[in-house]
């Protein structure tokens, strides 16, 4: 067995994750029934994907794996010289897509992006949400998260923040997210997530080769004497990624750090997590939603499954989980493993100025795992 | 051969020339109604363990506690009559060229499945994948017991496996050939192939990674989950299966809907 921040090595949910779940009941009884019922959500058949939400790609950063860049005005404006005419989605839009979710028992959103801190709307977005209906998480690289944020962060109602961390090497940090002074931020930024009484999770980016190195091994050993989970994310051959395929981890890769999550509490999206044996999550775990209103079956596939401007969200996660790639159990990162996978979604996505291809151009229900 | 061999359950005379496993042993499927994959890309698959029948044997011996049941020629000679047969059944040859591991079940007069599998077999998965990799591991993540739990499928032809070890200690040859079929699917085809198919269940399966230990392990891709398909039991469209999880071993229930996957498969197993 796994052992995981909420979980011990014998199933049993640690002393930390019940105490966690006791006082989110006591503070939001209907998110914490919801997220209860998940489990048995999955047994009947039903999905609980996480909603990653992005409603603006505005970032202080340049980070050299984003899977966000290609999305990004500055990106279409300073390198396609094109513009985003594509009806964004809204306030409204959020409050729709928040009560479609819970209608349909879905029960936690990750603010993402871009650099949710620096939107001026965020407040405004968390309500829309509403903390009282679902889980609400941000995603931040840490820089303007001091010690007033976290503290406003936590007063409007976001439960957790994810923040990104690359290295213990500030160097190597630093030069990743090409932003000088970015760790001595995101250090700053954990303690004052902790301070805040949010819960925390660091996130950081698997290049090939990386597990077997010792500056990895530290990462994962500083995370766990904090008691704080390492979300791994492969990198993926997309966004700025796309032009450095010798990232693409391999299945070793992989296979080390499913063992190092024996030892550490370090995970992937394809980690069991409070009994759930999901595997690859597209569509079963996780979707965004683009600015445009696009639904992809993760953060990393530019192909939509359809746009809630058009479609409802019960439709749109029918329709991902007929199709033959992403509805299926399966053990792997779709696009971050499979090499065929990868190659159609490289060809399609070549040249194309606004992503996600929309539904019919990227997915479409001709689908197949067969040339 | 005998005419027997040829008549499925369903009293329809096999066509002898129309391959029923393609080049690399994959079972090919009639047309079903149950969810199937027609084709496969192989892209889960089983990479074939290094058969040596004196190990085998002394890992039945030591996990299985088999000694006295079976010498290792009669284990030998007897898994290698099944091959013999398969390699000379028309229409079935191919199935050698796929992944197939031979197996020794002990003889079991009386038993609850459930409880046999957990108590014996189980325990013998664990024990033998341990010794070969201590490195690693094997976890059952069922948090409930089985006792009284597990049935045989309707349709499985899984009673004969049973019926066979409560009248003495049983050889049989192990075949990861469903690819890709959903288990009402591997029933419909079972229907059509020669009664001296079975699916497996959960000793035929266990016993086969006793045997083999490192059946699925994988370095350079995925093997398939491992259904036990010939066992039902523990809740409605609740299935049991075997599954790598990077170079540990796991078993586990989820529910499977009566859906077809890539990553999924069944086995078939060979009395001899």
């Amino acid at each position: 067995m796994i052992t995981t921040v909420e979980m011990q090595s014998d199933g049993m949910l640690t002393a930390g994750e019940l105490a966690k779940r006791d006082n989110l009941r006591s503070r939001r009884p209907y998110v914490a029934k919801k997220l209860a019922n998940i489990l048995a959500m999955e047994e009947r058949g039903e999905i609980s994907p996480i909603i990653r939400l992005e409603k603006s790609y505005l970032c202080n950063f340049q980070c050299t794996h984003c899977s966000a860049e290609y999305y990004m005005d500055r990106h279409l404006e300073k390198v396609l010289h094109v513009k985003e005419e594509r009806k964004k989605i809204d306030m409204d839009g959020i409050r729709d897509l928040s009560r479609q979710a819970d209608e349909l028992g879905l029960a936690r959103f990750v603010i993402t992006g871009g650099e949710p801190l620096v939107m001026r709307d965020l407040d405004e977005v968390v309500a829309a949400i509403d903390p009282e209906k679902h889980y609400v998480i941000v995603d931040s690289n840490g820089w303007f998260l001091d010690d007033e944020k976290a503290r406003h962060l936590k007063s409007i109602g976001v439960e957790k923040i994810q923040l990104s961390l690359d290295s213990l090497i500030e160097e190597e940090h630093d030069n990743f997210r090409n932003k000088p002074g970015s760790y001595k931020r995101v250090m700053r930024a954990i303690d004052a997530t902790l301070d805040a009484g949010l819960n925390l999770l660091l996130s950081t980016v698997l290049i090939k080769g990386q597990p077997k190195t010792q500056a990895f091994l530290d990462l994962c050993k500083f995370t766990t004497d904090k008691g704080v989970g390492l979300y791994v994310s492969y990198a993926k051959p997309t966004g700025s990624c796309t032009d450095y395929p010798e990232f693409v981890i391999d299945k070793e890769d992989a296979d080390i750090l499913r063992d190092l999550e024996k030892k550490y509490l370090v995970f992937t999206h394809m980690t069991p997590s409070y009994g759930s044996f999901k595997g690859c999550i597209t569509v079963k775990g996780i979707i965004t939603v683009t600015s445009t209103g696009e639904i992809t079956p993760c953060p990393y596939i530019d192909f939509s499954l359809g746009n809630l401007h058009e479609n409802s969200l019960k439709e749109i996660l029918d329709r991902g989980m007929k199709n033959p790639w992403l509805g299926a159990h399966r053990p792997d990162c779709l696009i971050g493993e499979d090499k065929k996978f990868i190659k159609i979604h490289t060809e399609k996505t070549a040249g194309a100025t606004h992503l996600p291809l929309p539904w019919g151009e990227g997915f479409s229900d001709n689908d197949s795992l067969l040339d | 051969m005998e005419l027997d061999a040829l008549i499925s359950t369903s009293g329809k005379l096999e066509t002898l020339n129309e391959a029923r496993f393609d080049e690399y042993g994959r079972c090919i499927p009639v047309s079903l109604k149950a969810q199937v994959h027609n084709e496969s890309r192989r892209y889960f698959s089983v990479v074939q363990p290094k058969v040596d029948y004196s190990e085998i044997y002394q890992r039945f011996d030591k996990y299985l506690a088999i000694g006295g049941q079976i010498s290792l020629g009669d284990f030998k000679q007897r898994a290698e009559a099944i091959m013999a047969f398969l390699g000379n059944l028309s229409g079935y040859e191919n199935i050698t060229q796929g992944v197939g591991v031979p197996f020794i079940l002990p003889k079991s007069e009386k038993m609850d499945i459930g409880q046999a599998f957990e108590g014996t077999y189980l325990r013998g998965v664990q024990q033998s994948f341990d010794a070969m990799f201590p490195a690693h591991s094997f976890t059952s993540h069922c948090q409930s017991s089985l006792d009284g739990i597990l049935n045989i499928t309707p349709g499985s032809r899984h009673e004969s496996v049973i019926n066979a070890i409560q009248k003495d200690v049983v050889v049989g040859y192990y075949f990861p050939c469903l690819l890709e079929y959903s288990k009402p699917a591997a029933i419909e085809q079972l229907a059509t192939l020669s009664d001296n198919f079975l699916l497996a269940g959960g000793f035929d399966t266990a016993a086969a990674i006793i045997g083999s230990p490192d059946l699925l392990l994988r370095k350079d891709g995925y093997p398939p989950l491992l259904w036990l398909s010939g066992l039902e039991g523990g809740g409605e469209k609740i299935g049991y299966h075997f599954e790598a999880y990077g170079y540990d071993l796991t078993f586990n229930r989820r529910v499977h809907f009566d859906q077809a996957a890539e990553y999924w498969a069944s086995g078939l197993v060979v009395l001899g």
